[in-house]
């Protein structure tokens, strides 16, 4: 299978075990389709009988703030 | 519902015999799959595949009418698709997974919207992990006939072979009325034909774009 031929995105994987608990995000996974995203967190994150699971496109969430890289001042980017 | 049994454990066993191979076939070969969470869903997948073979393989046993101790299942009973243990490669598995999951999902389907209680308590939760299935081999499907090179034409011919045979078994069953009259199956579900569109849909014009 030729990786190139489509572009996959990173999902976070959202789940909440029972009623009234928090959304916890538990995982990533990385799909090429929103379809398959939703297919594999079934597969992977398949710890607990969840009353909630969804995928979020990483891309899709808008940030308010984020960490610093721990080395930037050094000129590490990451 | 003694009318046409035999037809639907013959049914039953065919299901859970290609439920059995391909749960084999999806961890030996799914183990080297192209990508990380494509390999962790085949394992998780086959797991799925073996306990539905285990589940419809005690039904065949139950409506034989045999008591006693359940048998273990150590082998097929001859009924599984030739073209699912012949399955060698990533490609063929998507194949033989998409068209195994496609038309039986159908058949499945069409049991329980017949309604009977029996049938629905057996196969309820089954139905349901089913539809996980077939979304991750549909996904698969689509993505192969969509993919670069020689990837598009391989996919089509293995796919071409399964579905033969695969839709050769299902206008048999549409054909035995007995199944129908006796209430074990939805009557007018047009299986045939709701394959081949769900395979057109999915695959077919796709393919032949690139092919």
């Amino acid at each position: 299978m030729n990786s190139s031929s489509k572009q996959k995105k990173e999902y976070n994987v959202f789940t909440r075990i029972k009623r009234g608990d928090d959304l916890v995000m538990v995982g990533t996974v990385a799909a090429e389709t929103d379809q398959l995203a939703k297919v594999y967190a079934t597969f992977v994150y398949d710890e607990e009988d969840w009353v909630e699971m969804c995928v979020v496109p990483r891309e899709e969430m808008t940030w308010i703030r984020q960490p610093e890289g721990l080395f930037e001042k050094w000129g590490d980017g990451r | 519902m003694t009318k046409g049994r035999d037809s639907f454990i013959h049914i039953v066993e065919t299901i859970a015999d290609n439920k059995f191979v391909l749960g084999d076939r999806l961890v030996e070969i799914g183990v080297g799959g192209p990508n990380l969470e494509a390999s962790l869903s085949s394992i998780a997948m086959a797991q799925g595949e073996l306990g539905h073979a285990r589940l419809l393989y005690n039904w065949a046993f139950d409506l034989k009418g045999l008591t006693g101790k359940k048998q273990d299942v150590r082998d097929q009973t001859g009924k599984a698709f030739r073209f699912a243990g012949n399955t060698t490669d990533w490609i063929g598995l998507i194949a033989s997974a998409y068209t195994i999951n496609v038309s039986f999902n159908l058949v499945l389907q069409a049991m329980f919207e017949a309604g009977h209680t029996d049938i629905v308590m057996r196969i309820h939760k089954l139905l349901r992990e089913q539809g996980d299935h077939v979304a991750y081999c549909r996904g698969w499907a689509v993505q192969l006939a969509n993919d670069t090179g020689a990837v598009p034409r391989k996919f089509r011919e293995a796919l071409q072979e399964r579905v033969a045979e695969a839709r050769a078994w299902l206008v048999k069953l549409e054909a035995d009325q007995e199944l129908y009259a006796s209430g074990y199956m939805k009557a007018g579900t047009a299986l045939t034909a709701r394959f081949d569109q769900m395979i057109e849909a999915d695959v077919a014009h796709r393919t032949a774009a690139h092919g």
